[in-house]
């Protein structure tokens, strides 16, 4: 039987491999589009609004099928990570609350009226709601990356022994605090940036996929301006990107481990046994670089040959290097959920002692925090296999769906026949 | 002063409260938007099967705009869904523990339904004119609806659990009996005596919950189907209105009277049987100890000599709240059973008139009737239809505060029946951390109200614009 943390790990990165794609374009395209049409109102070029005006339909799409996944997610979390996800809940449920309001209650009006509006309001106006949507989007990674900063390194938390919790020890966060953490800005930052590069060169691959055969101005503007948009903020990214690596290697001593292949140099011998990562991914961070570079070349060469095949390639490689990228961060943190600072250990131990600081570490790793004597879905399945078999067979009938209908939705042009919604 | 404290003093309402009034708000609008949908894809499909096999083209017409309507009903609900669910992870923060050690099926198997209609409700919308085959375009979206009522399914499993606890299921309170709590925030564990009971959760009482549940749902949007076309149908009599109403308003009434006369009566059984308190709350029955009332004892046992407790015969910190003004059985016996009936006596009669017209209309008596009753159809029926709805959840989920997983074990000293559960006060579900000035209370009821008005503003203006419009697309 396979291991409860392998498939508890194996569901949630399915899940986030899916989710993070659909969202990163959501974010970008919300930069984008009020960013066209702005460019389309100051030069006086009618197709870079038709462009914008385009691309706002798979939008709404893309909102949608990412927002599923994301409930997804969370059902995941709850299900087989549940004290983590109560104690998540519990201590940063401002952060939650924040993102929650802006991703749904403000930015769904947004969208649909951003939407509905093109042509009907004076086009500065149009562009403000484009803007405001742009920012009520953005409110959500900058909520979520927090909890991912929190998880690289918990800034603000305070543990306090107890010998009425089973955990022998309760935590309060300072949310204040929580947002000074260190690998905050850079990750917040990158996200956006690789957010806004990896939805240019989505919209450049497939308006270059259709420029080859149709050459039409909409789609050469399209496939251009995504180009562009994809190699200056791809370049972004890039040293954003590498800021963070530098934040995670001074202060998240497991994820440093797992991605460079060795310890960091300030953390002590005596704590190599309580840091050592469980998977080694520093090959992941050479196939990340190298697939950076391999995408950089393909933007070079689209801006000089518009080919079917390059744009094929940026279209693949470009939602692999941002999955392979969050997959590898994510999975750095293995053996903890969270990664205790080194700091706080020695802090724990001197005040205490080591028994107390060990049980913290133990409560913060992903097998404990499965809780898997009380993980009712671990042990249904412990029992009944089949309901895993089946339910993969499920979700791999979903991925090729959800692939061929993201497919269809490219490649079906509207007609006064269709439906005229 | 801050505004919050205006709309909301403190010394009106606890922290406890302000919870449940945005949970209890989100969740009646959350039901309102799945209610739509599930009502209009099923709209959607019966239409298109009336087209198909009896090629008329109003029905594929009817079934094609029922289809976008749902869609847009699904997008919205799913995000305020998605709001409900992070309500939970941050006011009832400690039903995530819950979930995990215990309720996680359903919600597990939601995700294949929710993946089947977000996945294949597109796919329905957009192939009305790609796919010729219409039984393959009709197979898709009868699939997109199975997602839809599987997804009901699973969550009305969960809230059945609230209200009555499955077999085998097994609630601690680790305080009291080790002096633990679960990481310090909650004092409840809440397990099976085995792994497979957890399949439980779908216990034959649970699917009385659930499909007292769906078909609510159903009734409720058929309902304000059927008033949208009668009123249309009587300033303008067009033939298409006619179809549609004499295949709505049939339903409402088929689905009335399952819905009061089979899954009605069982679940007041199991009402009566898990949880007497929540039976003495909702039915009024506002005494101390045991009294003979011969109406509920002809209602639940078929005599009329037999005693219940009074609800004042429990302790005051297990009562379900009563304020304001005895709310319960007002939104029970007023709302659900009373307007229920009332609901069924309009739509049996209007159907009565318009599928056996040609008898009816010979009687004076008769034509009478069906003038009162369609002239006040628009209004009656989507008003009996959603009070109706609003009391069956209210007296569902308020009647078992404050617990949930609530079960009734006789008491050994001969007092009435012991109830009990996972409370939702401190110790129990809510956020020990939490903080809800009055501001953000009322931000976030706006929110709420506003979310279910969107939908219906988005399918206004859908259904006016395509009266008028053929699309204008530019093509490159």
């Amino acid at each position: 039987m396979v291991s409860p943390v392998i498939v508890a790990v194996a569901l949630i990165a399915w899940a986030f491999s899916v989710h993070l794609p659909l969202v990163y374009t959501v974010l970008g395209l919300g930069w984008l589009l009020p960013t066209l049409e702005l460019i389309g109102y100051r030069s006086g070029r009618r197709v870079y609004v038709d462009v914008a005006h385009g691309l706002s339909s798979y939008l709404i799409a893309v909102y949608a099928i990412g927002g599923v996944f994301g409930t997804i997610v969370t059902v995941f979390l709850a299900g087989l990570l549940p004290v983590f996800t109560n104690i998540a809940g519990v201590l940063l449920w401002p952060v939650w609350g924040v993102a929650i309001v802006f991703g749904v209650a403000i930015a769904l009006p947004f969208i649909g009226f951003y939407n509905r509006t093109f042509g009907r309001v004076s086009p500065m106006r149009h562009i403000a709601i484009g803007y405001g949507m742009a920012i009520a989007l953005t409110v959500i990674p900058a909520m979520f990356r927090l909890v991912f900063a929190y998880i690289n390194y918990p800034v603000g938390t305070s543990i306090t022994p107890s010998s009425t919790s089973n955990t022998g020890f309760t935590l309060s966060v300072n949310v204040m605090e929580a947002l000074g953490n260190p690998t905050y800005p850079p990750l917040l930052l990158a996200t956006i940036f690789g957010a806004i590069a990896m939805t240019g060169v989505l919209v450049s691959s497939i308006h270059g996929w259709r420029y080859a055969s149709s050459r039409s101005e909409y789609h050469e503007v399209g496939h251009r301006v995504g180009n562009m948009v994809g190699l200056i903020f791809g370049v972004l990214y890039s040293i954003f990107a590498f800021w963070y690596l530098y934040t995670v290697y001074q202060y998240s001593p497991t994820m440093a481990w797992s991605i460079f292949g060795y310890p960091p140099s300030y953390l002590p011998s005596a704590f190599y046994s309580v840091y050592k990562p469980t998977f080694t991914l520093s090959w992941m961070l050479y196939m990340n670089i190298a697939l950076g570079l391999i995408i950089l070349a393909l933007l070079l060469i689209s801006l000089k040959v518009v080919s079917r095949p390059v744009e094929a390639l940026k279209l693949v490689l470009t939602p692999l290097l941002m999955d392979s990228a969050e997959l590898m961060n994510g999975l750095a943190h293995m053996p903890y959920a969270v990664v205790p600072p080194v700091s706080a250990a020695e802090a724990l131990i001197k005040t205490y002692g080591l028994d107390f600081t060990l049980n913290v570490a133990k409560w913060l790793t992903v097998s404990q925090l499965l809780t898997p004597e009380i993980n009712a879905l671990l042990n249904v399945v412990s029992v009944e296999p089949g309901l895993l078999v089946g339910s993969l067979v499920f979700f791999a009938f979903f991925n090729v769906l959800l692939l061929y209908v993201i497919y269809a939705a490219l490649s079906w042009r509207r007609t006064t026949t269709a439906m005229g919604v | 002063m801050p505004i919050g404290y205006i709309l909301l003093p403190a010394a009106w309402i606890s922290l406890l409260d302000e919870a449940r009034w945005i949970s209890a708000v989100g969740v009646l609008a959350h039901l309102g938007l799945a209610s739509a949908f599930l009502g209009t894809i099923l709209m959607a499909v019966v239409a298109e099967f009336l087209y198909i096999t009896r090629h008329d083209e109003t029905w594929r017409d009817k079934a094609r705009m029922f289809s976008v309507v749902s869609t847009i009903f699904f997008g919205v609900g799913a995000a305020f869904g998605t709001l409900v669910e992070f309500g939970l992870v941050t006011i009832w923060s400690n039903f995530i523990t819950i979930i995990g050690s215990a309720i996680v099926l359903p919600f597990y198997l939601e995700l294949f339904a929710f993946l089947t209609e977000v996945i294949i409700l597109p796919l329905y919308v957009f192939t009305w004119s790609k796919i010729k085959n219409a039984w393959v375009h009709w197979v898709i979206g009868l699939a997109a609806a199975f997602g839809g009522y599987w997804s009901a399914y699973n969550i009305l499993a969960v809230m059945a659990s609230l209200s009555m606890r499955p077999p085998g299921l097994i609630v601690q309170n680790l305080a009291s009996t080790t002096g633990k709590t679960v990481a310090g925030l909650t004092d409840y564990l809440v397990t099976w005596a085995k792994p497979t009971d957890v399949w439980n959760m779908f216990w034959w009482g649970a699917n009385v919950f659930i499909f007292h549940g769906i078909l609510a749902a159903a009734i409720l949007t058929w309902s304000v189907i059927s008033a949208i076309y009668l009123y249309g149908y009587l300033r303008e009599r067009r033939p298409d209105q006619m179809k549609v109403l004499r295949v709505t308003v049939p339903g409402v009434a088929i689905m009335t009277a399952v819905e009061g006369f089979i899954l009605g009566h069982e679940q007041g059984e199991l009402v009566f049987q898990f949880d007497p308190l929540k039976l003495a709350a909702i039915e009024g029955l506002f005494w101390k100890g045991l009294k003979v009332d011969p109406l509920m004892s002809l209602l639940v046992y078929g005599t009329l000599n037999h005693a219940f407790w009074g609800y004042y015969s429990w302790p005051a910190d297990v009562r379900p709240p009563l304020a304001p003004f005895d709310f319960l059985p007002i939104f029970y016996l007023g709302f659900m059973v009373t307007l229920g009936v009332l609901l069924g006596v309009w739509s049996g009669g209007l159907s009565l008139w318009y599928l056996f017209n040609g008898f009816f209309s010979r009687f004076n008596w008769a034509r009478a009737i069906a003038s009162f009753l369609e002239r006040t159809g628009p209004y009656a029926m989507p008003l009996f239809a959603a009070l109706a709805s609003i009391g069956g959840a209210v007296t569902a989920e308020s009647g078992r505060v404050p617990f949930i997983l609530v079960k009734a074990s006789p008491d050994p000293n001969g007092g009435p029946p012991v109830v009990s559960g996972v409370p939702i006060y401190s110790g129990g579900l809510i956020n020990p951390t939490l903080s809800l000035p009055g501001w953000l209370v009322a931000l976030v009821v706006i929110v709420e109200v506003a979310m279910p008005a969107l939908a219906v503003y988005m399918v206004y203006i859908y259904i006016k614009r395509r009266a008028v419009r053929e699309a204008q697309v530019v093509e490159y």
